[in-house]
């Protein structure tokens, strides 16, 4: 008897995923068995749910299986799984404290599935979510149930902000953290949000609102949660951004060249479409205008209120739990809100007077928060007792020299913010410092002196004020800043772009043949009839009038480019009035020289978007140079170089004090050394080799020959042995001909 | 060069290969260390000795457990034993276990992937007491119709057999009880393919999914237990002639001018007030309880009659077994539907 043969098919008893695929291909023929699977899905669902805790495996095919099977098909049946998503809801947020952990996660990844699949909206999925979320005492599910909103979030405003999806979400959040303040369930509201910020997709006030009333919480894993995130969010996001951006650096040349070599196959035609497709992608987001974000500690809305409300309700309170560090926090961020804002809290100094002396610990830090708070709104009366403190019980002969060197930065940081917290006697006691042994107190010193010859050189004495300092006294240059003054404002960065306009002008006409220091009007105003409309001086006083000229003159000045011609009009009547603004304060006379130049240029010139991005690049070019160690001072630059929102930290105000730490012993110093070099030494040709190799390059024949295996040579070796006379001749001498031509192909083509 | 061929050549004897033969055994290798003792005596620390054998009732609660055993064998042999001691105690003796906690590591094992333990099953289901099981219907049934839809046809077969024993001694619960008239129903049209009229056809182009099992066979069972189900939802009842008797008894047996008495007593079935659902999930339209034929006609009437009417034409017209078994079916529907004119519900 022959065995009847079975065909594929028949041998499986229940293969849900063979049932699956087929359905996939073809779903009106198999509805029936769809139908019943789903009957079988039903049936088991009953059974489930007359004992959810139970853990009886039933035969074949469990109930995982059946909602995987149903979640991949349901899409194909859409009246038929109606309430399907529904059911699994259910399931899910009734019993998730009891279910197996494996369905558990099937049902969760189920329904995101069936919301890629558009069966179920975005809002229902994290309404289900998110208070699994916040409940379930399972780490495991709360990780992946966090994974899972987060990407829902990320794929619903991949292509354009889903605003209304958001603005649930956020208002969700915000009832988690404002409806129960002492419960540390606000956690994952800041873990969300600050995850959501990083990677900018929230970046509006709102997301910042739940940080605040975060960081306001009871709860201290909260609060400093929320503090947290105004400290460190915007320079994680900056972080994250600079690493998508330059992670996938794709060589389209090789990409190109490798596809010419290889096999041609489909899926290599298709790895260089995709490369192109992303190059394509990455230069088109190049040339997008950056993302204009504001900082989280710019969307606050009252920051003097929140800022008052932090202070009063942890550092104030004498029930508040936070510790040392997570005061430090607050203390941290409030002091930059006050520096960054210019706020004025009433006791936030006298606060600090308790806790400046050397004992104190991490000192510092409060240090550093101290100067971060002054600012020069601040009336002086508030910060001269923190300075003659800080004075008294750091800065002294009988003190060690790291703490002597602490205090002098802490207080030359304050004094840069408001120089107006020194006197005179105690600037020039503490200005003899700059005489110490100690190289750390010594550097301090000398940072003072230089930042006093700055801001007020008559409060030094007459040998001490350099010269620079001494000339502009005399001139009548330098005048003492009165408290609450505001300077002049102008575009940062403009005498560089004039300087360089300069240049280009000399450039070109030196070309020309032409004397370098003439004039040469008619040039320009070829340059800027390219960006003009209409280029008469007389539009300067006209206001926002504008003069229309003959038409003949018109298109000819639109000829180059017309898309630029009817809105530059508007836009240069605009910047004319902000320009006149803008030096309308500066005609002081004795910032004359300076600020006639730069009135100059606003004021004649239109800026291009070209001399915008100019202007830029200079800017960034010149804070390059400032940090190559040069002709100006290492403190200098340090102030020219900080932004006004990056924070002052405690490591600034310790400063050179490691250079007090007194002698190295041999070790550390051979370590310090070593510290920025690689490992091994390396001859020349070997580094020359392993970046040739890095780069892909070919080897040279001799390489080759040298590297050849050793068996293959064999051969010719024995050989060459019993190589007559003659034969050895004749081998030499087309060696020595052919080293003449220039090996076997010949010098054919090369130049020399 | 000898000296060094005969070098090379004991080199080699190093790594040769010991040559393998079927039917001889293993050359040891030759770190091989002997470890085989003698010994007069083998004393074991943890063993238990204990002179009388384990009781009946243990041995029985040790198969029950043994049920969700992971090896086929096993879950078929201690079905085996179950069976045998059910069997062969008096009837009048009470089983060591109720039927109620049997129930539930019974009815996992409908969708067994061994047919060996589906059958064992089968077995000791017909074994147990049938009065007792007639009050856990409910708890069978879901399992019943997860066999009725599973994907294996094997499966698809015991599950109907099951049921067919089920009506056999409990047809009113299982017609009766929460979601078994419709969605079993549903479970039957879909066993058969009668739910499109496409679908229905004998030369449908329906692509069959999975084993077909022995041809004809399961479809002629189906169809028979179909007729079966039928008939104890909506077919003659004698349950009315029955009642009126004891209607007509429990006036006259008890001499008070109380008549009817029996409709104002706690009823006698297990648990009398469930149709009420005081502590389930609320049911939907499938889910419901049809307790009278009455009211079971009219949702067949309305949802199934139609495919039924179609299915069974089909059947009939396809001839053989199948054919046959169609026209009991038939016949149970033609009563019915007579019933149906009598109640007022025409099709």
């Amino acid at each position: 008897m022959v065995k009847r043969k079975l065909g594929a098919l028949e041998k499986v008893e229940a293969d849900l995923p063979n049932l699956q695929h087929k359905i996939r291909r073809d779903p009106k023929s198999y509805i029936e068995d769809f139908r019943a699977q789903h009957y079988q899905y039903e049936s088991h669902r009953e059974i489930f749910m007359a004992a959810p805790a139970s853990t009886t495996e039933t035969g074949l095919i469990s109930l995982r299986e059946l909602i995987d099977f149903l979640a991949h098909v349901a899409d194909c049946y859409p009246q038929i799984t109606k309430e399907f998503p529904q059911q699994l809801i259910d399931i899910l947020s009734q019993h998730h404290l009891i279910l197996q952990p494996e369905l558990r996660e099937k049902i969760v990844g189920s329904l995101v599935l069936l919301r890629k699949k558009e069966l179920l909206d975005s809002a229902t999925l994290l309404q289900t979510l998110f208070p699994i979320l916040i409940s379930t005492p399972s780490k495991t599910l709360r990780a992946l149930v966090f994974q899972k909103i987060l990407m829902d979030l990320r794929s619903s405003n991949a292509k354009a902000t889903n605003h209304k999806l958001n603005r649930i979400m956020q208002t969700v959040l915000f009832n988690l953290v404002t409806s129960d303040r002492t419960s540390s369930k606000g956690l994952w509201a800041i873990k969300l949000t600050r995850e959501l910020w990083k990677r900018q997709i929230w970046s509006d006030a709102k997301a910042v609102e739940v940080m605040k009333e975060a960081s306001l919480a009871q709860n201290e894993k909260v609060v400093v949660g929320g503090v947290r995130f105004f400290l460190g969010g915007d320079k994680e996001r900056e972080e994250m951004e600079d690493e998508s951006s330059d992670d996938e650096a794709i060589d389209m040349g090789q990409v190109r060249h490798q596809a010419g070599i290889n096999k041609k196959t489909r899926s290599n035609a298709r790895a260089v479409a995709k490369a192109r497709a992303a190059v394509k992608k990455k230069e088109r987001k190049k040339s997008q205008p950056h993302p204009l974000n504001f900082s989280a500690l710019h969307l606050l809305h009252d920051p003097q209120g929140y800022a008052e409300s932090l202070f009063s309700k942890h550092l104030q309170n004498t029930k508040s739990k936070l510790n040392l560090d997570q005061k430090l926090l607050v203390l941290q961020l409030i002091t930059r809100l006050v520096g960054l804002h210019k706020l004025h809290i009433m006791h936030l100094y006298s606060y600090f007077q308790k806790y400046l002396t050397p004992r104190q610990p991490s000192v510092t830090s409060f240090l550093a928060s101290l100067a971060q708070a002054s600012h020069d709104l601040v009336p002086p009366d508030d910060l001269e007792p923190l300075v003659q403190k800080i004075a008294n019980e750091f800065v002294s002969e009988a003190s060690a020299s790291e703490v002597a060197s602490a205090g002098l930065n802490a207080i030359r940081e304050i004094c840069a913010r408001q120089p107006l917290a020194m006197n005179e006697t105690l600037l020039q006691d503490l200005v003899m410092y700059r005489k110490s042994k100690d190289k750390g107190v010594m550097m301090a010193g000398r940072g003072l002196l230089s930042l006093f010859r700055e801001v007020g050189p008559e409060m030094l004495k007459r040998r001490d004020r350099g010269k620079d300092a001494s000339i502009g006294l005399r001139s009548g240059d330098r005048k003492e800043k009165r408290f609450a003054e505001e300077a002049a404002g102008g575009i940062e960065g403009l005498e560089l772009l004039e300087k360089y306009k300069d240049e280009e002008r000399r450039k070109k006409r030196r070309e020309a043949g032409l004397p370098s220091d003439g004039e040469d009007d008619e040039d320009e105003e070829a340059n800027w009839d390219a960006w003009n409309v209409d280029d008469d001086e007389d539009s300067d006083d006209s206001g926002d009038w504008v003069n229309v000229q003959s038409d003949v003159e018109i298109d000819f000045s639109d000829s180059e480019d017309e898309k630029d011609g009817p809105p530059s009009k508007k836009a240069k009547s605009k910047s004319t009035e902000e320009s006149k603004d803008e030096d309308a304060p500066a005609e002081d006379k004795e910032e004359e020289s300076a600020e006639a130049k730069f009135s100059k240029l606003a004021t004649t010139r239109i800026l291009t978007p070209a001399d915008l991005a100019k202007l830029q690049e200079l800017r960034t070019e010149a804070a390059v140079n400032a940090l190559v160690p040069g002709a100006k001072g290492r403190q200098a630059n340090q102030n020219a170089t900080r932004h006004r929102d990056d924070p002052l930290t405690a490591e600034e105000i310790e400063g050179l004090a490691a250079l007090s730490a007194g002698k190295q012993t041999r070790e550390e110093r051979i370590a310090h050394a070593r510290e920025g070099k690689t490992e091994q030494h390396k001859s020349v040709t070997a580094k020359r080799k392993e970046r040739k190799e890095d780069q892909g390059k070919s080897t040279t024949n001799k390489e080759k020959a040298r590297r050849k295996n050793f068996l293959m040579t064999l051969g010719k070796a024995k050989s060459k042995n019993k190589r007559s006379l003659v034969q050895t001749r004749a081998v030499l001498k087309a060696h020595a001909d052919r080293a003449r031509r220039g090996g076997r192909r010949g010098n054919v083509g090369c130049v020399n | 060069m000898g000296s060094s061929a005969k070098r090379k050549k004991e080199k080699q004897k190093d790594f040769q290969k010991p040559k393998l033969r079927v039917g001889k055994a293993k050359a040891k290798p030759e770190n091989f260390t002997d470890t085989s003792f003698k010994s007069k005596g083998i004393t074991l620390n943890q063993q238990s000795l204990t002179l009388n054998a384990p009781t009946t009732t243990t041995q029985f609660t040790h198969h029950l457990s043994l049920l969700t055993s992971k090896s086929d064998s096993q879950r078929r042999d201690s079905l085996a034993h179950l069976t045998t001691h059910i069997s062969s105690k008096p009837s009048t003796a009470p089983l060591p276990t109720p039927v109620s906690t049997l129930l539930p590591t019974l009815s996992p094992l409908i969708l067994d992937a061994n047919s060996g333990v589906r059958t064992n099953l089968l077995k000791l289901l017909r074994a147990l007491p049938a009065a007792d099981v007639a009050d856990h219907v409910v708890q069978l049934m879901p399992y019943i119709r997860a066999g009725m839809t599973h994907l294996a046809p094997d499966i698809r077969v015991t599950a109907v057999d099951i049921l067919s024993w089920l009506l056999g001694i409990a047809g009113e619960e299982v017609v009766g009880c929460a979601g078994g008239w419709i969605k079993t129903l549903n479970c039957f049209l879909s066993v058969l393919g009668w739910h499109t009229e496409e679908s229905a056809k004998w030369s449908a182009n329906r692509a069959a999914f999975g084993k077909a099992g022995a041809k004809g066979r399961p479809m002629v069972r189906v169809v028979g237990v179909l007729g079966e189900f039928l008939d104890a939802g909506v077919g003659e009842v004698e349950g009315d002639v029955v009642m009126g008797g004891k209607v007509g008894d429990g006036g006259g047996g008890a001499g008070v001018p109380v008549v009817q008495m029996e409709t104002h007593m706690v009823a006698k079935a297990a648990q009398p007030y469930v149709y009420l659902n005081l502590f389930g999930s609320p049911r939907d339209e499938e889910g419901e309880m049809y307790e009278t034929r009455e009211e079971r006609w009219r949702v067949f009437q309305g949802r199934f009659l139609g495919p039924v009417e179609r299915g069974l034409e089909s059947a009939r017209q396809e001839g053989g077994e199948v054919g046959r078994a169609s026209t009991t079916v038939t016949k149970v529907l033609k009563e019915a539907i007579e019933y149906g004119r009598g109640v007022g519900y025409d099709a």
